[in-house]
């Protein structure tokens, strides 16, 4: 039951997005993210929405598990959109007492909606075509400017990968500790909020001694491999700029150009 | 033991009176781990080093290569002194351990990536990290799974993917600290086939530190701990033919050692040792013919 939990999915494949450098998808992708609050109006919007549905059909990831992601904020979809409804001016389509929902209420949903349904994509893009060694080794290089104010990039970088390799076993180790304390009587499911965090505890304890135990194991482990921190490390994956990432960056360019032009000349649709 | 001759020229390895002791403040009493242990590995040598839990067969395993530095006496790689912070890396990258759980010795979430992990720590250039990873994975047969996640392989093939990551340093020597220990009897075979054809083809000496006795009849030579000392040493035949002093010491013996033991000591005419399934049957089947040859004789 643990293990449905999925972090960082990742779908392997060869489209054009895979073979991104995963620094420029993450560049992009946060440029991307910003140009989605940028875009102050629905000509903007639609420009990056079509944007983002080109991407998704040249990912090569099945168009399923974007809905997938999707439904996962659901809620939160929702319950902005509602909220939204009732504010802004224009004129009143439905009144019930001191509640109205008016014609710019009903633009502002569907323009909230947009946004954050865009947002959701664009970040599921890179994280389903981007490795996690290839993010963490992206983010370990793109941070480096920060070694000039003493933050630890490598370690940073080191932390997370060991992170998300530890991920799965300390899921499936969860599972069987439950079972084990589950057989030994247990009860994990009923009874109220207290309870049963109360009733975690028998699961956390075993589960973070075990933890330090491997925590010892594999720093050895790491020191027996001549681990001795980022200075003079090689790496065996070399990540290149091509030509592919020259187009991707200009078709960005392009976009938030559209995007910046289409503020300026339409009038502002959200008040 | 320890005025025994050790160390000549032709060791790799060489652990000279070597004494140890964990600081454990909150017990008063020191406990010795290791108590003036001298021996010597040959290069190219396959030994495997028997012993109870806390015989310190796992603590002298990390004085092999820098983890643990011994409290008294000297250990030598290659004549490189492990006391020498200058060689420490080179060290370890000559005299590689691998341990016990293949998950807590795994770093990279995708095979080929922790296979790297040693050459970048070593600053190799990336085209030639990208040979040795190919390589060590072909020696260790998982090439095919270079691109999986290890939680989806077995421990047998987790443990293989430990061993590669040692390799992939091209080291002299590999220590293996039980890497057996965790794993089903499939698993088993493919760690101990896969060290053998390392010791064989490649030439890489093997410690192999174990408590299955099976394991140690394949070994070169056997080298027996006990509570911090060695007990004996020698070949197989050497050792386990001594199956008073190690049942004294509760060691065990392998199965047919102990059968052929037990009949000898019945009174049958038999050889000193057999170790393997194959001797104990070599070594019982004339008995075995004689005894049906004489029912034969007796019908009639």
């Amino acid at each position: 039951m643990v293990r449905d939990i999925t972090l960082g999915q990742y779908f392997p494949g060869k489209s054009f997005i895979h073979r991104l450098d995963p620094r420029v998808k993450i560049v992009i992708t946060f440029v991307y993210i910003v140009f989605i609050f940028v875009a102050s109006n629905f000509e903007g919007l639609l420009t990056m929405s079509a944007l983002i549905l080109g991407v998704l059909l040249l990912s090569g990831v099945p168009l399923k598990q974007y809905f997938k992601s999707l439904k996962a904020i659901l809620f939160v979809v929702i319950f902005t959109s509602v909220l939204n409804l009732f504010y802004g001016g224009g004129r009143v389509l439905w009144s019930w007492g001191f509640v109205q929902i008016t014609s710019g209420g009903v633009s502002n949903a569907v323009f909230i909606t947009i946004r954050i349904v865009s947002l959701i994509l664009f970040s599921s893009v890179l994280t389903f075509t981007t490795s996690p060694t290839e993010l963490t080794d992206a983010l370990e290089r793109i941070m480096k400017p920060l070694k000039l104010f003493h933050v630890k990039v490598h370690e940073i970088a080191m932390m997370m990968t060991i992170a998300l390799r530890f991920v799965p076993t300390l899921l499936e180790e969860t599972d069987k500790i439950m079972s084990a304390q589950k057989a030994r009587g247990a009860d994990m499911e009923s009874g109220g909020l207290m309870q049963r965090i109360r009733g975690l505890i028998p699961v956390l304890i075993p589960l973070f001694v075990s933890s330090f135990r491997r925590a010892y194991d594999l720093a050895m482990a790491m020191e027996c491999r001549c681990y001795h921190g980022g200075e003079g490390r090689t790496k065996m994956k070399v990540l290149h700029v091509s030509g592919l990432d020259a187009v991707a960056a200009a078709l960005t360019l392009v976009v938030c150009a559209a995007v910046i032009f289409c503020g300026i000349y339409f009038p502002a649709s959200l008040h | 033991m320890n005025d025994k001759q050790v160390g000549t020229k032709m060791d790799y390895i060489k652990a000279d009176n070597i004494s140890f002791s964990y600081d454990e403040p909150e017990i008063e009493e020191q406990h010795e781990v290791l108590k003036g242990v001298s021996l010597g590995i040959r290069k190219g040598e396959f030994v495997a080093l028997l012993g109870h839990n806390g015989s310190g067969k796992s603590t002298i395993a990390k004085t092999f290569n820098a983890m643990l530095l011994p409290s008294g006496g000297k250990v030598y790689v290659d004549n490189m002194d492990t006391m020498d912070e200058s060689v420490l890396y080179e060290i370890r990258r000559r005299v590689g351990l691998v341990l016990q759980n293949p998950d807590n010795q795994l770093v990279a979430s995708i095979v080929e990536e922790d296979v790297a992990f040693g050459p970048e720590n070593l600053g190799v250039p990336p085209a030639d990290i990208r040979r040795r990873v190919d390589d060590a994975l072909k020696a260790v047969e998982m090439y095919d799974y270079r691109l999986n996640a290890p939680y989806k392989l077995s421990g047998g093939q987790k443990q293989r993917i430990a061993i590669a990551g040692i390799i992939a340093m091209q080291p002299d020597c590999i220590v293996l600290d039980e890497p057996t220990a965790m794993l089903d009897p499939r698993g088993r075979t493919e760690v101990l086939n896969t060290i053998h054809k390392l010791n064989e083809e490649q030439g890489i000496t093997i410690v192999l530190i174990t408590h299955y006795m099976d394991e140690a009849v394949q070994a070169d030579r056997v080298i027996v701990m006990d509570s911090g000392n060695i007990l004996t040493e020698g070949t197989p035949q050497q050792v386990f033919s001594q199956v008073e002093l190690l049942k004294k010491h509760q060691l065990d013996v392998p199965q047919a050692t102990e059968l052929i033991y037990r009949l000898k000591a019945g009174g049958f005419d038999l050889p000193d040792c057999a170790l393997t399934i194959e001797e104990c049957v070599a070594a019982l089947e004339p008995l075995l013919n004689k005894a049906s040859l004489g029912e034969t004789y007796a019908d009639h």
